[in-house]
Parts: structure tokens; sequence; C-alpha cells
């Protein structure tokens, strides 16, 4: 079979084998067992999924942007580019900022890839400029004035009872249209 | 994200999400993704690289404007380098040295442990 694939194939420019997306799931559940813990993690995982058409044009809609980024903690620790995984940089409130007052945002707490990237520009994971350019050009109408940011707590019934619970009202109270949300 | 994806939309507000892992994304379940095969930490395109971020934003957008039905992938077009070996390093056990393995579970309780601290003052105030 090996024989066919680098003998036969190639010549049909086939990508690599392991150019397919990364297998998280399985990399995390082999990663974790092989330090010791023995229970795998279960990933949230439904049959049915919800679906809410866009019901107007989206250079009519407010448009609601959702990171798990954390606003920059005093005191924990490097959070910048480049920075170690940082336990203490973590949140786990749902909170909002000013969307026209950026601060200091970054995933310091949160497992993105260090080895292929370093979180140095902010717009690779909150994209911001983007989005004040689809407002200058007419895309979208507007941003909301605030942004939201979500715990990733590792509890799946606080994620939705508590945080789902928060974040909608605060969107409600915002009058988004949409929500694109980033994940890390 | 794909929790909170599920849920605002339940609500009646649509939602996109844009991401790298797509095992898990999809795993779950959510409305519309936009699936950029880019290591973690880029859902919103490439750091410094303005068009790959407006052309990310772009497809997020006619993921609202055109998705037909729930769990509707959108993958960017974009690859990260001309090399695919990236795809190869992320926490792969089978790259990483015994020594080494012993050494992360040390720093994984250490990890741990500091986010209990956290999480317990969270609590508190």
């Amino acid at each position: 079979m090996n024989s066919q694939t680098d003998t036969t194939l190639q010549p049909l420019g086939f990508s690599e084998e392991h150019d397919i997306p990364v297998p998280y799931m399985q990399r995390l559940r082999d990663y974790y067992l092989a330090l010791g813990y023995a229970n795998p993690y279960r990933w949230a995982q439904y049959a049915d999924v919800p679906f809410t058409p866009l019901n107007l044009n989206l250079d009519q809609a407010r448009v609601g942007l959702i990171t798990t980024a954390a606003p920059f903690k005093a005191g924990a620790g490097d959070q910048g580019p480049g920075a170690t995984y940082n336990a203490a940089a973590k949140f786990y409130k749902v909170y909002s900022r000013l969307t026209n007052e950026p601060e200091v945002l970054g995933i310091s707490h949160l497992g993105y890839d260090r080895k292929h990237s370093t979180a140095g520009d902010l717009n690779s994971f909150f994209p911001l400029h983007a989005l004040r350019a689809a407002v200058t050009q007419g895309r979208i109408k507007e941003i909301a004035p605030r942004f939201y940011g979500t715990p990733t707590n590792r509890s799946q019934v606080t994620t939705i009872k508590q945080d789902c619970a928060d974040l909608l009202t605060m969107v409600i109270e915002d009058e988004i249209d949409l929500a694109i949300l980033t994940a890390n | 994200m794909s929790l909170t994806a599920r849920y605002l939309e339940s609500h009646g507000i649509p939602t996109v999400i844009l991401g790298s892992a797509k095992d898990i994304v999809e795993h779950c379940g959510v409305p519309r993704f936009v699936f950029s095969d880019f290591p973690l930490g880029n859902s919103a395109g490439k750091p410094n690289d303005r068009e790959s971020q407006t052309a990310t934003l772009e497809l997020a957008f006619k993921a609202l404007e055109t998705a037909p039905a729930p769990r509707t992938t959108i993958q960017s077009p974009q690859r990260w380098t001309t090399s695919s070996d990236w795809k190869l390093d992320f926490q792969n056990i089978e790259t990483i040295p015994q020594a080494e393995i012993k050494k992360r579970r040390a720093e994984f309780d250490r990890i741990k442990e500091i986010g209990q601290k956290v999480r317990d003052q969270a609590a508190d105030n």
C-alpha cells in the first residue's frame, strides 16, 4: 500500500499525508494520557444544531465581537507576545469593554500554538481592524459599542448555565444583530 | 466558543465562529464556522497581514449571508506556509522525549494549582 502511495500517486500532485486539519482531539487525548491523567476530557457533542437565518442585510447590521482573549491583568506576570502558558491571567466571568477604547488583550492564558505563533498581533485573533474597515466600506453598519470576553472554563455546565446566560444579557442590551466569535 | 455560538443562536442571534480547531468545533456542532488551517491563535487571519485578516472576515460575512443550514463550514483557502510540517508539532506525543513528558506533568500540575487559586479568588470577589 505504502509503495503504491509513494510511487504511483506522487505524480498526481497529492499533498503530504499529514497535510490535513490537525486532529486536536486525538492529540490532546493522547497527550494528557501520556502525562498520566487517566480521565480524558469529554468534548461537547450534539446531534442537533440551532440555526437562526440572518434576516437583514449586513449593511444594516450591528455586529458583536466575542473573544476568549483576556484583558491585561496587573501583577499576573508576562501576558504579552510569546509568553509561556499563564494560568494567572485567566478570568472566570464574562466581561465586556468599550470597543472604541481598545486595551491590551492577550491569549497567554490559552493553549495556542506557541511554537509557530507568538500572538504578537492582536488582529490575528481579535479582528477589530478588519471590522472597522468593513464599517468604513459599508459592508456592515456598525460594531456594537462593547465587545465581550468569555472564559474558557473546563466545566461545560458553567459555560452554559452561567457564562452563556451572562453574555446573552449583554448582547441583548447592546441590540446586536449578529455575533462573530473568535476561538483560539 | 462552540457552546456560546449555539446558545446565542438558539436565542435568535445569528453567529459565525472563526477558528482553527476543525475537529473540536465540528464535533460540537455549530451553525456557521470559518475554518482557517492555521496554528491555534490565528483564527482571524495571519499576524501583521491585513489582507489575510480582511479575507478571513469576509468569509465570515459570506457564511452569515449564504449558509443554507446549520453545520456550515467554510474553509479559508489561505495556507499558513508552503510547508505543512507545522501540523506535526502541536502536543504530539510521538515527538516528545520521555524526560520531557515528566517535566510537562509537573508543569501542568503547577499550572492547575495557579488556575485553582485564581478561580477561588474570583469566586471570593
